[in-house]
């Protein structure tokens, strides 16, 4: 049976809204990331050159990893806590399109291909706007399984480009 | 700050110093996942990794590999470069305990009117020599007797 439905297919070039992430880009959350990523990058808290004000900037990737759960969001940890099949994803997977009819199939991140423009800044608002570019079927070795293609767009408030990051989901049975 | 790599240094055969991670343990995990406040249980729990997702053990975050891949690029351009474009596949897994090499490799070279356009390919392996995710990488340097490059980068027509 095939994985991939008419219903799934219908997500084909659904485009979700331009959405802000819930918080500025601040010097903790980039201290945090980048300790995390083990970059000591002085550029992150000192200051880059290209920078008018040699105000400091976050890491590269650091706009596709900044859209996480505002105050008012749902608590799905808690809400999923009895669900044997929820996979703890919650943010950073979906870029504000709606989820794929696909509940209980396991989620692997097969790559991405990137394009960088401008640094992000401290103090900046970082906006995304996505899209579902394709969805194919492959067979691998463990079965059937959908290749899930988002393309993501990061603007400053302006919609001055930051980046554009297109990414494939794997996802297969669980 | 880092010393200038010009374009005209750079030729097709060179290799970008190295940069070693590891080994990764949960602790470096679930520090990433707590940076970007995601938490997907395949990086930290071992029953729902082996149990429902059929893995072979905590898999080390493709999200937390990408990290790796753009601090070389970036460390090697310096502040005077720009790394334009990355493109990488999640190809094996990296299990928790592994040391990463995350590498890179000039392919290309590649002139504009105003700076150049170096094409290179990458990827991490681990200890044994597996390498998990290949890809490729533009970045561009500036001439040692041209303009700095535009910021924000203006990509060349191409």
């Amino acid at each position: 049976m095939t994985l991939l439905t008419d219903e799934v297919r219908s997500y084909i070039g659904v485009e979700g809204p331009r959405i802000a992430a819930c918080d500025v880009i601040e010097a903790g959350a980039v201290r945090r990331y980048a300790q995390a990523i083990m970059d000591r990058d002085e550029a992150y808290h000192k200051g880059h050159p290209d920078v008018a004000g040699g105000r400091p900037i976050a890491p590269p990737l650091y706009p596709v990893f900044m859209f996480r759960a505002p105050f008012d969001s749902p608590d799905y940890l808690t809400e999923r806590a009895s669900d044997p099949d929820f996979d703890g994803a919650v943010s950073g997977v979906s870029n504000g399109l709606p989820e794929l009819p696909l509940h209980g199939f396991a989620l692997l991140n097969g790559g991405a291909e990137v394009e960088f423009f401008r640094h992000a800044e401290h103090g900046e608002t970082v906006y995304q706007q996505a899209r579902y570019v394709d969805i194919t079927e492959r067979m691998s070795k463990s079965g059937p399984m959908l290749l899930v293609i988002v393309d993501t767009l990061y603007t400053t408030e302006s919609g001055e480009p930051l980046m554009r990051y297109r990414k494939t989901l794997i996802r297969r049975r669980g | 700050m880092s010393a200038v790599v010009w374009f005209d240094d750079v030729k097709a055969g060179d290799e970008l110093p190295v940069l070693h991670k590891g080994p990764l343990t949960t602790a470096h995990l679930m520090r990433w996942s707590s940076a970007m406040e995601n938490w997907h249980k395949i990086h930290y729990d071992l029953p729902f990794a082996t149990g429902h997702d059929k893995l072979p053990g905590l898999l080390v975050n493709g999200s937390f590999k990408q990290q790796f891949i753009v601090q070389l690029l970036k460390d090697w351009v310096g502040a005077s470069g720009w790394v334009w474009k990355v493109n990488f596949q999640f190809r094996a897994m990296n299990i928790v305990g592994e040391s990463l090499e995350v590498w890179g490799r000039v392919t290309n070279v590649r002139r504009t009117k105003d700076y150049g356009l170096v094409d290179l390919e990458l990827g991490i392996r681990n200890a044994e020599g597996k390498e998990s995710t290949p890809g490729t990488a533009v970045v561009a340097l500036p001439y040692k007797d041209g303009p700095a490059l535009p910021y924000p980068f203006v990509p060349p027509q191409e």
